[in-house]
């Protein structure tokens, strides 16, 4: 496991608590946790070639320690389909957050549709790490509907959990919606716990939020951590 | 490692830090108690000297001549770290602070509480309290609730073992069980105050080994050590239910966090789902507490959730059948021999699926055969017996005896709840004093099923056959 104190150790280095999607994501990867393919670029032409490596629609989002709430700064741009949109957004980035110190841009093969899930894990002033999992999305806060365990969880209690968030017939391919594989659910949320109690010295909060669940598996398409 | 509370319950020689002369002052109620029933040597200590029930009173811990197991300091708050220390001196390890006064009552306890602390750690002694009753086991004569026995009435040896913060709720709970049926419910009572050193999951951890423990109640308003809680929890609760209340439910929020994760940290929403993770059965009420007392003290649990119904009056069947499903129970299929005997001996107008509605025609025979019929069928995992019993040809001393002959012969749980008015009390009353499960309520019935089901579905989610738990050998 080797590489997640590092990329830690530097994040504090620089007196910050955000750790950017894509350090998060490289820290996920650490973790043997499979996230869509992404490359962190610096140039149009890396843009490009990135896109083209993965194949498109492709997702293109900024990186900056001063824009964190992506989505509200409209730092994310969705269902990029051609180069032509690739350079058109790269330009557009460059422009709008020109004033804004730019670790890069993040072009990440985008996830298909599929349903919502949320892991994510807090630091409880009487239990310490502990790990909730639930139903994902922009309207997490507002539907509730979530089940926490302790970390390190194992693998019979995250199944337990799947089964106790009140929508769990979602997760049984609902209307159409494919069938999601619990095994491997339990088991992202097993190591997720694991990240969480491992580096609890570091790690304060964390939101892979949304997970999408798809024909293809499960993928985290945003992650967010937050450092003590 | 051997827990910490076997310490002071296996005392073979104990001190009364306190004894006094003046009649149910706390420190008169706890000498009285260890001379009249500890089976171990009792001194008893008061700085004036003298005697009290035949017994010398020490001026000093320090002047007794022989080494003392453990202690009670029954002395006012600005004493306590003295007569402290005393004993500390003297080798005594194990000691029980009862008095109040302390952190509860805000910097000027919290600053006597530190001296007492402070004392502990330079004589390595274990503490239980400040601010509490201290301990309570019929069956070893140890009895340190300094409340007389002629207001705090004790119930007698049981297979129930309570640990509780709050002082005053385990009065009031070891009072209430003292006159709930035969009265023989406690093992071992655990009142840990302000948890200054003993706390909740040493608690757990001594009544989780306890082979006299065949049950645990809790009442807990917050955790000093989360988390190894829970986890030992997690392994008791295989062996022996836990049940209980964790109040201060709505203490704290969630503090507004830069994640969804924390603004969805509710203190409340993560200790519910913690607690039932770990196998504790969580109730909000205080009848609950006595139901659990009740229906796990003296049931089998269920292999299943399959429920039969027999009740005289349609309501009384369809708000129970409510309950069954609110409580993730079912309603039984019957089986076939058993509904056609149903169908063959009842007239038609008695309903025989299930609920079984013997109407307002209903005698005391009629109850027999559609109890023992429910009860043979294998296709039912547990039984409500409802009446209500105003009916004109409904004998009462005749249902009593059917119903204690059923609940007695404890293959599977069974319950009854009587409604109505003196009759109905006077049947419940008649079951109580043989510990049978008898409620006022269907609901409340059905509603102590489905706590013993709940326990029999973690257990067999963990593998655990839940015949494997008894209340006696």
């Amino acid at each position: 496991m080797s590489g997640i104190k590092e990329i830690l150790t530097v994040i504090q280095s620089e007196q910050r608590k955000a750790v950017l999607e894509h350090e998060a994501k490289m820290i996920l990867r650490k973790m043997g946790i499979i996230v869509p393919p992404s490359s962190l670029v610096k140039t149009k032409e890396e843009a490009i070639e990135a896109a083209g490596r993965f194949g498109y629609p492709v997702v293109m989002k900024l990186m900056s320690v001063e824009v964190l709430h992506k989505t509200d700064y409209g730092a994310v741009v969705i269902d990029l389909q051609s180069e032509e949109e690739v350079k058109s957004t790269f330009d557009d980035f460059m422009k709008r957050f020109s004033s804004v110190d730019v670790a890069g841009i993040l072009v990440e093969k985008m996830v298909g549709k599929g349903l919502e899930m949320i892991i994510g894990t807090n630091t409880d002033p009487t239990f310490g790490p502990v790990i909730l999992f639930g139903v994902g999305g922009v309207m997490v806060e507002a539907i509730k509907d979530v089940v926490f365990r302790l970390c390190p969880t194992t693998q019979p209690q995250a199944l337990q959990a799947i089964e106790e968030i009140n929508a769990r017939v979602l997760l049984e391919g609902f209307r159409g919606m494919p069938k999601v594989n619990k095994e491997d659910l339990s088991n992202l949320i097993v190591k997720l716990s694991e990240l969480a109690w491992k580096y609890k010295e570091y790690i304060a909060e964390m939101d892979i939020n949304p997970i999408i669940a798809n024909e293809d598996g499960l993928f985290p398409v945003d992650a967010r951590i937050i450092l003590k | 490692m051997k827990a910490r509370l076997e310490k002071f319950f296996n005392a073979k020689s104990f001190c009364v830090v306190g004894a006094s002369t003046t009649p149910n002052k706390p420190g008169n109620v706890v000498a009285y108690n260890f001379v009249h029933f500890f089976p171990g040597k009792t001194y008893l200590v008061n700085p004036k000297g003298g005697e009290l029930y035949n017994n010398k009173l020490y001026k000093s811990v320090l002047e007794i001549d022989d080494s003392i197991d453990a202690a009670c300091i029954i002395v006012p708050a600005r004493y306590a770290p003295f007569a402290l220390q005393e004993c500390g001196k003297k080798g005594i390890k194990n000691i029980i602070v009862t008095t109040g006064g302390f952190s509860e009552i805000g910097d000027e306890g919290i600053k006597l509480q530190k001296q007492l602390f402070d004392i502990m750690r330079e004589f390595e002694i274990n503490v239980i309290g400040p601010n509490c009753l201290g301990l309570y086991s019929p069956a070893l004569g140890y009895d340190t609730m300094f409340l007389p026995d002629s207001k705090l009435k004790r119930p007698t040896n049981g297979p129930v073992s309570i640990f509780t913060q709050s002082g005053a709720f385990g009065a009031a709970f070891i009072d209430q069980l003292s006159r709930l049926g035969s009265g023989k419910w406690v093992s071992k009572f655990i009142s840990y105050g302000n948890a200054s050193d003993i706390n909740e999951t040493d608690s757990l951890e001594y009544v989780g080994q306890d082979p006299d423990t065949r049950m645990i109640i809790i009442y807990l308003e917050d955790f000093k050590n989360g988390r190894e809680f829970m986890q030992k929890a997690r392994e008791i609760s295989l062996k022996k239910p836990i049940m209980g209340i964790k109040a201060n439910r709505t203490e704290t929020g969630a503090k507004a966090g830069a994640s969804h994760t924390a603004a969805l940290s509710a203190n409340d929403v993560i200790v519910d789902d913690l607690l039932s993770d770990a196998g504790i059965i969580r109730v909000i009420t205080w009848d609950q507490l006595e139901d659990c007392v009740l229906v796990f003290g003296t049931q089998p649990l269920p292999l299943g959730n399959k429920v039969a119904i027999v009740t005289d009056g349609g309501g009384a069947g369809v708000m129970a059948s409510d309950m069954v499903s609110d409580c993730g129970l079912t309603l039984a299929k019957f089986s076939a021999d058993v509904q056609k005997k149903l169908d063959d001996t009842f007239p038609s107008f008695y309903a025989t699926g299930n609920p079984i509605d013997i109407t307002g025609s209903a005698t005391a025979e009629d109850y027999r055969i559609a109890l023992e019929a429910v009860y043979d069928d294998p296709n039912v995992d547990s039984i409500v017996n409802i009446c209500i019993p105003v009916i004109p040809d409904l004998d009462i001393e005749e249902y009593i005896k059917i119903t204690k002959e059923l609940a007695k012969r404890k293959e599977k749980p069974f319950v009854t709840a009587l409604v109505g008015g003196e009759e109905a009390d006077y049947a419940t009353a008649e079951l109580l004093k043989e510990d049978l499960p008898a409620f006022e309520s269907p609901g409340r019935a059905v509603r102590a099923l489905g706590m013993l089901t709940g326990y029999t579905k973690y257990l067999q989610k963990h593998g655990v056959d839940p015949r494997s738990i008894k209340m006696e050998d």
